[in-house]
């Protein structure tokens, strides 16, 4: 059996298990920087206003869905992989899992930005926070849409 | 269902006669003042700013009063808590009720008692902190056995106190040996410093300074007297008084916690009478005589002049009209059935409507329900909420807020409960039901059915549109803005589904023909509020352009199928991973039971979010954007909204 041969009956199940991981790494990667960016905001927020502790809660975990995202395609992805997968079908598990992982990864830290900014017109005016919420949740959508594609490719054809 | 209708009214009073009539006028609550200092027209006649009592400053003081026991003693709260509070909720009061009640309750003699309680614990802090701080100076000198004012220097010698850094004893040690006149001894030991006792005749007394000085020595002053032992005995009997001190005082605060029902009673009564006080600060006045106008609901207005007749016995002067539909200063008032009244709040928040729009309230309801719901779509996570808000509404004394916002989740619960029906999802699918639309298979399906809810819902506001224009007369407008747009979206839409096979395609040409009649009619109408020809046609083309965005307008509703899709596949993931869990034994069916209720929360929480946001976006930005303009004041009660306390209307 020459090289390319192993190459091309063996390599599928690598480039799988690299799709997987890749939509979990990224888009955990942009989640906890988001999430992390937002803790940080509110943490100093607690030291004056403890009460507000709920409301920042809900503004820290909006950036951290993506991660979920991502958890799940390579979830998904997992439970695709076989040992005597084609390198096609490893190579399409693999593109699948991008879109989910690149837009999981920036819409996290744009998301982030955007509830630390809500976090501060927490700080300033409660009564209005819930429209900061808003503003954060707007973000998520393009992390959402890129989920639903890649949900979609994962099942949509089949080897 | 829909803006209340306003009557304008103007009220000549004299300035004797004020208080008491706004004290009146609280309790019908529906007033709304405008204010006049706004008004040039009036300034330019020399009107003055009507005068606000001083009572204010005295009445701000009070409130300082009472903030100051509510912050003192809520930690005293003898009243039941958590779940058993809610039940309870607030205490529901007329208004009437609550001023009498405030003002029978005598606070001045609670406050001298709390102040002075303040201010014996405050002095209690901060001697106890200053005794653990001597405390702390003293500990590492427990072993000295003399009594430090005993350890003067003398003619003959010299005695040091102090400490050195531990990594310089051994070489100070040795240096200290060659000495012959001096005495050295180790007292204690903490945190890398030793602390040393030093006697020494004066004749060597130089040349040991010299030593101690090279091994980083610090001389320490205590500030007692005697033994430190004995003296650290004394502090810490002083110490165990204070502490009991405190608890006094605070034995003493626990039993004036049950002041703390009225304190808060009376917060919300000088709340009201503040904003009845400052109220004033809106009329005008010319000589003895306050200068009033504002606004009032038409179908209040015979309780609002009998009110004014009553308390003023013909001295005044009055004249009501009603509201003049283009004014803007017209306050807005929204009324509506107890169906769509929960989600007047969303209205509230984009833009109260101008008084000559119309409340969108009860038109994007069911709309926003339904979607809600399609978000969502699990029958699990809709049984969980309409179970949780349900049990909230029947059981939980609730204030008006409350109430509102637990009704808002109950409709959603129930579109949501549908919903999950149609997709045959309950919990991601820990129960197989039968689904309608299976959405890990059909999605494409599912997108083609969001975008036609999105082409109902446009169409729809476009409707509206069209409906406002008549009412207002303008017909024509009506057909322009409207119309043509219907002809060239349906035209469109049609020829879409003939060219894909879905439609019969002999009604291709009729189709293309509605399309043309559209799209001509835009373009040849669009730009027609431009001055010069050139600016009408581009004005007409550029308005023909629009229809890109009602492509966007459409395609922005994919996201009720991307939601509903999400929630379905984190719900499954996460069965996914319990049911991996349950086949490990038991260790791993506890894990397995927490991560299917921490996950499924966690997935209830954010289904919700979304659905409630993009929801908003939906009616927001396709449904508002069609017809909707808003920009009207809020109608101002005159009664405050109570903060620990609920009216009664």
């Amino acid at each position: 059996m020459s090289f390319s041969e192993f190459f091309m009956n063996y390599s599928g199940v690598a480039f799988g298990a690299i799709g997987a991981a890749l939509a979990v790494i990224l888009s955990g990667f942009g989640s906890a920087r988001g999430v992390g960016m937002v803790g940080e905001a509110a943490s100093g927020l607690m030291v004056e206003e403890p009460e507000k502790f709920g409301k920042s809660l809900v503004l820290q975990l909006l950036p951290g869905t993506q991660g979920l995202y991502g958890f799940v395609i390579g979830l998904l992805a997992l439970g695709q992989l076989s040992a005597d997968m084609s390198l096609a079908h490893g190579f399409y598990i693999l593109i699948s899992c991008l879109p989910v992982a690149f837009i999981g990864w920036r819409s996290a830290i744009a998301q982030g930005r955007v509830a630390v900014s809500g976090i501060m017109l927490l700080a300033k005016n409660e009564a209005q926070s819930t429209k900061g919420i808003i503003y954060a949740v707007m973000v998520e959508t393009y992390a959402l849409l890129s989920f639903v594609i890649s949900l979609i490719l994962l099942n949509s054809v089949s080897f | 269902m829909a803006i209340v209708k306003m009557n304008r009214f103007s009220l000549f009073v004299f300035e004797s006669d004020k208080e008491n009539l706004l004290h009146e006028l609280q309790k019908f609550n529906y007033v709304h003042f405008l204010d006049l200092k706004e008004n040039t027209d009036y300034v330019e006649m020399g009107l003055e700013n009507a005068k606000v009592p001083e009572n204010i400053v005295r009445l701000n003081e009070e409130i300082t009063k009472v903030k100051y026991g509510l912050e003192k003693l809520s930690k005293y709260d003898t009243r039941a808590t958590g779940l058993k509070a809610m039940k309870e909720g607030k205490e529901v009061l007329e208004f009437t009720e609550l001023e009498e009640r405030a003002e029978n309750f005598n606070y001045q003699p609670i406050y001298e008692k709390l102040k002075e309680i303040g201010s014996s614990l405050d002095a209690i802090k901060s001697e106890k902190e200053k005794l653990n701080s001597t405390m702390n100076e003293l500990r590492p000198w427990a072993g000295l056995d003399v009594a430090v004012s005993e350890l003067g220097s003398t003619k003959q010698c010299i005695t040091l106190m102090g400490t050195i850094p531990r990594n310089t004893r051994d070489s100070m040690e040795k240096e200290l040996l060659e000495s012959q006149y001096t005495y050295y001894e180790v007292i204690g030991e903490e945190k890398g410093y030793i602390y040393i006792l030093v006697i020494s005749a004066k004749e060597e007394a130089d040349q040991v300074m010299e030593i101690l000085r090279n091994h980083s020595f610090t001389e320490t002053r205590l500030g007692i007297g005697d033994i430190p032992n004995k003296e650290m005995d004394v502090i810490l009997n002083r110490i165990s008084e204070l502490k009991e001190e405190e608890s006094n005082c605070e034995k003493q605060l626990t039993e004036l916690g049950k002041y703390l029902p009225n304190l808060e009673l009376l917060y919300d009564y000088y709340m009201n009478n503040k904003l009845r006080i400052a109220s004033s600060e809106n009329f005008l006045m010319a000589g003895n005589v306050n200068i009033i106008e504002g606004y009032v609901p038409a179908d209040m207005i015979n309780e609002f002049t009998d009110i004014v007749k009553k308390n003023l016995n013909n001295v005044y002067f009055m004249e009501i009209k009603e509201a003049d539909k283009e004014d803007e200063e017209v306050p807005i008032l929204l009324k509506n059935s107890t169906f769509s009244k929960p989600y007047e709040s969303l209205t509230t928040m984009y833009a109260l409507p101008k008084y000559n729009e119309i409340d969108p309230t009860p038109l994007f309801t069911p709309f926003y329900i339904f979607f809600f719901g399609m978000m969502i779509a699990d029958m699990g996570y809709g049984l969980l909420l309409a179970l949780g808000t349900g049990i909230a509404l029947k059981t939980f004394n609730l204030s008006k807020e409350q109430r509102k916002n637990m009704l808002f989740y109950f409709y959603g619960s129930i579109a949501t409960i549908f919903w999950g029906a149609i997709y045959g999802s309950f919990f991601g699918g820990i129960i197989p039901l039968p689904a309608l639309i299976d959405v890990a298979v059909e999605y494409n399906r599912l997108l083609i059915i969001s975008i036609a809810f999105g082409i109902l819902h446009i169409f729809i506001a476009l409707g509206i549109h069209a409906y406002l224009n008549i009412r207002d007369g303008k017909i024509l407008d009506a057909l322009y803005d409207v119309g043509f747009w219907y002809m060239a979206l349906i035209g469109a839409i049609l020829l879409l589904l003939t060219t894909t096979g879905i439609l019969y395609g002999g009604i291709k040409n009729v189709a293309a023909v509605i399309m043309a009649i559209g799209m001509i009619g835009i373009v040849l109408t669009g730009g027609r509020s431009s001055e010069s020809i050139g600016g009408k046609i581009g004005g007409g083309l550029y308005s023909l352009y629009g229809i890109s965005s009602y492509v966007g307008d459409f395609v922005s509703y994919s996201r009720l199928m991307a939601l509903g899709l999400s929630g379905a596949f984190i719900a499954s993931a996460i069965n996914m991973m319990a049911k991996m869990l349950f086949d490990m034994g038991i260790f791993g069916i506890i894990g397995g039971i927490v991560v299917f209720a921490v996950g499924h929360s966690f997935n209830v929480f954010l289904s919700v979010l979304s659905g409630y946001v993009h929801s908003i976006r939906l009616t927001y930005v396709e449904f508002f954007g069609k017809f909707y303009e808003g920009g009207g004041k809020a109608f101002k009660l005159l009664q405050s909204k109570p903060k620990y306390t609920n009216l009664k209307e």
